[in-house]
């Protein structure tokens, strides 16, 4: 199943957003731990995306796109702006930067989520939570 | 998110009910920039939810606390949120202990 979703960069609609996706992904049998981290990453993702991508300009949208089958959940969020390079970003855990409150929900989304990639303009980012099989009778 | 405050053998508590996120994190901060005290503890016991932004503003909170001299200690973390202060290495920053006497009794 797949669905397409066009957001306004309004930090105001972040949650909402939030549960209608996933509302959409309730018939996946996801557990509440991957729920919550969907729903952590996806979160991040939208304020990164409105904030620095389409620097908070209501009018400009982000784009999603959720995609799940019975093995994974794919997130692509789509901002409009020039695009970053993660790889300037400073390690949030090193101690030197602990007080500092920069760039721990992208550390969050790369610790979180199964696999993480941006497209080469690094405006587009793919999010995958691969769906772990509980074993019943364990 | 609700923030009720308590005074107890001297420290002040805040405990927090609901979600610490963007939108309700600065709420939190203006609650603790209120009441400023040396000795704090912040109960998450009833927090089901935090983000980057709630776990900067307990930074912040936490920074503030340290300038002035004072100790701030957490209390009652869900495993997940636990999860999320061990990944990120804040707890390494934060004394994190698992309730909220516990955390008065290191504190004050």
């Amino acid at each position: 199943m797949r669905k397409k979703f066009q957001v306004d960069s309004d930090l105001a609609v972040v949650q909402k957003t939030s549960e209608e996706v996933l509302s959409f992904l309730k018939p996946v049998p996801l557990g509440e731990a991957a729920l919550f981290d969907i729903r952590l990453c996806l979160e991040e993702a939208l304020i990164n995306a409105m904030k620095y991508g389409n620097a908070l300009k209501k009018e400009v949208p982000v784009e999603l796109d959720v995609e799940a089958s019975d093995k994974e959940v794919r997130i692509t969020v789509k901002d409009q702006g020039p695009g970053f390079d993660v790889k300037r970003l400073e390690d949030c855990t090193d101690e030197k930067n602990l007080y500092r409150n920069h760039g721990r929900g992208v550390y969050l989304i790369h610790q979180l989520m199964d696999e993480v990639r941006y497209n080469d303009t690094g405006n587009t980012l793919l999010m995958v939570k691969r769906i772990k099989v509980i074993n019943q009778s364990a | 998110m609700e923030v009720k405050l308590l005074e107890k053998e001297g420290v002040q508590v805040f405990m927090v009910t609901g979600e610490i996120n963007i939108s309700t994190s600065p709420e939190l901060k203006r609650q603790f920039e209120k009441q400023p005290s040396k000795k704090v503890v912040v109960d998450l016991e009833k927090v089901t939810y935090i983000d980057s932004s709630g776990l900067a503003t307990l930074v912040e909170i936490l920074k503030k606390t340290k300038t002035q001299g004072g100790s701030l200690g957490l209390s009652g973390l869900s495993d997940k949120v636990k999860s999320l202060f061990e990944i990120t290495k804040l707890d390494k920053l934060f004394q994190v202990h698992k309730t909220q006497d516990e955390a008065v009794t290191r504190v004050k």
